[in-house]
């Protein structure tokens, strides 16, 4: 074998000796039969004809040391060089139009690779496996909450038929579960807690925390960057407060990870001592969240005081969740098989009531490889619909690549018909006509990657929208280069073959005849077009959707000042503010932040308005008014003239101000809305409201506007109660300055006051009131810009295609119009006969998008916003753009056609 | 496998055994292979010509056969063609198969 391939190597000089070995068999020959007596000519010819085709022994010698295959591969590749140079229009317009599609769906498909696709980034992955429960709808019939679950910290999500799923369990049956566990090596605990101020050398930071029990790094098989990780010793009660942080931390806060072992630190004013930090690479176990700080669990008990203490005894209260390494050779079924009815029995123990016992949750199992699924569960539709358009895109980009082969296959039918005809098989010929494309497709998909990189960043940023530390990198690793690799050799073999099999119809005869005429039938060119146009539809329609839905939310009424606002927040309390001091010291800020020249009004509240659905309000308990209770209302604890500074008109009474201190009468401003349903046409002003649950009556002081609190999207509830922050001190608030000119610029001014009144308390999420709003719609945002893009291009490929394939036919009749002309044709219905043609491709493209626009748009249903996803409005605007733009290309080749000399014309024919 | 001698129907592959049995009484060029088969077998087998470098390739890249560069009688820049050990050996297998194959059709062709 490695003797073939020196030979191989060495063919070049073989087959030069191999051709002087011949010349002198052919001479040798010669000579003996010219002394036979023949003249020169004729013995050098015989003795060519005694020896056979020269050329062919040539080759089939060749062959015995290099396959054919290789050889012919080699000239197949030279010549298609060569024809590529030779029109270099044609081969930069192709090998653009697959780079753009290769780069678009290679960008788009690392994201997803990023995303959905790859495994944690620790030792041997496969074997881990998350611990969920599913349990069935735990409302009974007369919709009471009947389950052993009686609280939860963390996120149930909504299985299929109203069941519930969740990754969350109590303390005790992570206890009981980790006890001589028979299917894992190691089983370990976590939870997400929330951001913690971490003071390092007197300067304070917001920070990610997670709580991990002392199997968590073991079971992960992480090894740490500097120090140690946290280990079972460091998680019992009474050890040292210890503390393991994130690479990224130890770089931004003590310059390194060496420098960070054996440093204290401040986390919400309780002292811990840096033990080690994680590598680089790793992330916690959920891709979105990626702590800053890695805590002991039961440090929870120092940060978050008796009611964290209370949850490790509580048996009905579900906060920790669970991950195991299973033992080697144990699959996923058998562990689940060996918990399931551990679990069962151990949960059965805990339920109290029969209602409860009726519907217990049951043990399951999934694969713990790819991390928690949060980050997936909230981008994997869009990247899917991303996909589904980018892999258009990348069909148009074929459908015009291979319209212009066939164009050019035609061109070029004289050349295969005297190939053909000299003797060249056809499977020879298309294969080096595949060959052409795959040498396109190539340098396509080369040239594709460089898109891709930008693509990435840009999809990477559009995605992250505006996050500080987006933790998702997508990066072209060799699954993403072999993807990109593979989608090119396909889409050569796609747009090659079909005009690679044209043009080599074995009829040569009238293409030898006639350069022009007997070319192949325009059957394929216009199924092509019909199909580029049908593409271009329904990704016109799906921009048409999402930018109808885009300004659908950007002409919500918000009820409140946008502008000129900014936001930002503080958590006093975790730094060891306590009440009534807290109070003050909030009211001092916010004083303190008004007398900034510039700032026309400051005010706080317990979150901002956009914020305030998830954030939720400062009082969920039972509201009455009266004896009746009040239905579905929000409370929001706001500062003074909280009103006035978010400009939102006051329709009745006073707005909460400076007299509503501690000591002073609870007050409350409420909603138009929720005047009109409780007390009609009464003024409320004066009248009371009752909070149940703190045994608190508020008198009514004020009726404010109706305003969109919560997200911009339908759960924007206008019943809102406004009470005075003063009286319902919240743990963190959030103030927000009305201020002259571009808010950010105050940022600086804010940050220093704070530092002044406490250096410990960071400022945490800074934004503009216009920045927050946009963040809570940047996926439609970004959805509408994308798909705008994308359709764009795509109906831009599309017309070049048309106009390609317009240009092209009218090239071919030139006789024909010449004749028409000459015989008294109007120029005018030359123009007709083209664009007519135009018009029909263009209806039958429609005829077959139409309906398949209007199936598609169902699935992005739940991207809209009150936009039907089969708008007939969207419809009709998306034809006529389609039908313009169509006639618009078709209209320069018309009039060329309608230009033609017919005297030329009829000559060249 | 399709070689034919133009001539004689001879056994397929036998180009093979030729060259080698040539081979192993002198060191010849191309041309002189083709010459020498002819005269030694007065004639009766005409070797076509091209297949001849074909078949010199395939025993060359078998290690059966080795060309270097030298001179022909008529002084002229030429491969001669050596037989090497291993080409001997085969040589050796090749006539052996050979003569069991026209003895079995001989025997056939004898029978009655």
């Amino acid at each position: 074998m490695w003797r073939r391939l020196s030979y191989w190597i060495d063919s070049a000089r073989r087959s030069e000796a191999l051709r002087e070995e011949m010349e002198l068999h052919l001479a040798e020959k010669a000579a003996e039969l010219q002394a036979d007596g023949m003249t020169p000519e004729c013995a050098r010819a015989e003795a060519r004809r005694r020896f056979g085709n020269v050329g062919l022994k040539h080759e089939e010698s060749r062959e015995i040391w290099m396959t054919r295959f290789w050889s012919e591969l080699v000239q197949d590749v030279r010549y298609g060089c060569r024809t590529m140079a030779s029109n270099k229009a044609f081969s930069g317009l192709a090998v653009l139009l697959l780079a753009l599609g290769v780069g678009a769906n290679t960008a788009t498909y690392s994201l997803m690779e990023a995303i959905l696709l790859r495994s944690l980034p620790v030792a041997d992955p496969e074997s881990l496996a998350v611990l969920n429960w599913r349990s069935p709808p735990p409302y009974n019939a007369s919709k009471e909450w009947v389950h052993v679950i009686h609280g939860v910290q963390g996120i149930l999500w909504p299985g299929d038929k109203g069941a519930m799923v969740s990754g969350m369990f109590p303390y005790s049956a992570f206890e009981a579960l980790r006890e001589e566990n028979p299917v894992f090596s190691t089983l370990f605990g976590y939870f997400n807690g929330q951001n913690h101020n971490l003071g390092v050398r007197g300067q304070a930071t917001s920070a990610k925390t997670e709580y991990v029990t002392g199997e968590y790094f073991r079971g992960l098989a992480v090894s740490p960057a500097a120090g140690r990780l946290i280990s079972s010793e460091d998680d019992s009660a009474g050890a040292a407060q210890v503390a393991v942080i994130s690479f990224a931390t130890s770089q931004n806060r003590f310059g390194g990870p060496r420098n960070a072992v054996g440093r204290s630190i401040l986390v919400d004013s309780v002292p811990f001592t840096v033990i080690g930090v994680a590598p680089p690479e790793f992330f916690g176990v959920d891709p979105a969240m990626a702590p800053d700080l890695y805590l002991p669990l039961h440090s929870n008990v120092l940060l978050d005081g008796a009611r964290a203490a209370r949850m490790y005894g509580d048996e009905n209260f579900y906060w920790i969740e669970m991950m195991g390494r299973l033992r080697p050779g144990i699959t996923m079924a058998q562990a689940q098989a060996a918990l399931a009815p551990r679990f069962h029995r151990w949960v059965a123990g805990t339920a109290k009531t029969d209602g409860e016992r009726a519907k217990l949750p049951a043990l399951i199992l999934n694969p713990g490889a790819e991390g928690l699924g949060s980050l997936r569960r909230q981008y994997s539709k869009p990247l899917y619909v991303l996909l589904a358009m980018v892999g258009l895109i990348l069909a148009i980009a074929c459908a015009n690549i291979a319209n212009l082969l066939l164009a050019r296959a035609a061109a070029r039918r004289p050349e295969m018909a005297v190939r053909l005809s000299l003797g060249a098989g056809r499977l020879r010929v298309v294969r080096q006509l595949l060959t052409e494309s795959l040498i396109l497709a190539s340098l396509g998909g080369a040239l594709g990657v460089l898109f891709a990189i930008w693509g990435m960043r840009s999809l990477t940023f559009l995605l992250s929208n505006g996050q500080e530390n987006f933790t998702l990198h997508a990066e072209l690793n060799w699954k993403v280069l072999a993807v990109t690799a593979a989608l090119s050799v396909v889409c050569g073999l796609l747009f090659g073959l079909a005009p690679a099999i044209q043009s080599t119809r074995p009829d040569v005869m009238p293409a030898l005849k006639n350069g022009r005429g007997g070319g192949p039938r325009r059957g394929a060119q216009h199924v092509l077009v019909i199909a580029q146009i049908a593409i271009s539809f329904v990704m016109l329609f799906a921009a048409g959707l999402f930018v109808r839905t885009l300004n659908n939310l950007h002409s919500v009424q918000l009820g409140y000042a946008r502008e000129n606002i900014l936001l930002f927040s503080l958590n006093a309390r975790q730094d060891g503010h306590r009440n009534p001091e807290v109070a003050t010291f909030y009211t001092d800020l916010r004083k303190r932040f008004e007398s900034i020249p510039g700032v026309r009004g400051a005010t706080l509240s317990q979150s901002s308005i956009i914020s305030a659905g998830h954030a939720g309000g400062a009082y969920r308990g039972a509201m009455k008014i009266g004896a009746i209770t009040v239905q579905g209302a929000s409370v929001m604890a706001a500062g003074p003239r909280f009103l006035t500074t978010m400009q939102i008109p006051i329709l009745a009474g006073r707005e909460i101000d400076d007299r509503d201190g501690p000591g002073s009468t609870p007050v409350a401003v409420i909603s138009e809305r929720l005047a009109r349903t409780y007390f009609g046409n009464e003024n409320p002003v004066g009248r009371r409201i009752t909070f149940v649950d703190e045994k608190r009556d508020l008198e009514i002081v004020g009726v404010s506007a109706n305003l969109r609190y919560g997200g911009l999207k339908g759960e924007g509830s206008s019943t809102t109660v406004f009470a005075a922050a003063t009286q319902f001190t919240p743990d963190r608030v959030t103030y927000a300055l009305r201020t002259t000119g571009n808010p950010l610029t105050y940022v600086r001014s804010v940050r220093e006051i704070v530092r002044q009144a406490d250096s410990r308390i960071p400022v945490t999420d800074v934004v503009t009131q216009a920045g927050e709003i946009d963040r809570t719609i940047s996926r439609e945002l970004t959805f509408a810009k994308l798909c705008t893009g994308f359709a764009v291009l795509a109906l831009l490929i599309a017309c070049v295609g048309l106009y390609g394939t317009m240009s092209y036919n009218i090239a071919r009749q030139i006789g024909e119009i010449g004749t028409r002309l000459a015989l008294g044709a109007q120029r005018g219905a030359v123009v007709w006969m083209v664009l007519r043609r135009v018009l029909i491709l263009a209806a039958v493209g429609l005829a077959i998008s139409v309906p398949a626009a209007l199936s598609a748009s169902r699935l992005v249903k739940s991207f809209l916003f009150e936009t039907e996803p089969n708008d007939p409005g969207i419809l009709v605007v998306a034809g006529v753009v389609l039908v313009s733009t169509a006639v618009l290309a078709g209209y320069a080749p018309a009039r060329r056609a309608s230009r033609i000399d017919p005297l030329a014309a009829l000559r060249h024919e | 496998m399709g070689r034919k001698a133009r001539k004689n129907d001879s056994l397929p592959g036998s180009l093979d055994m030729l060259i080698l049995r040539t081979l192993s009484l002198r060191d010849l060029h191309g041309y002189g292979i083709v010459q020498f088969i002819q005269q030694s077998s007065a004639n009766e087998l005409l070797v076509e010509e091209g297949s001849l470098y074909p078949a010199l390739q395939r025993l060359e890249l078998n290690g059966w056969i080795e060309g270097v560069w030298g001179v022909t009688p008529n002084n002229r820049r030429a491969r001669i063609y050596k037989i090497t050990a291993a080409g001997r050996k085969q040589l050796a297998v090749e006539t052996r198969k050979y003569t069991k194959l026209t003895l079995a059709i001989a025997r056939v062709m004898e029978a009655e």
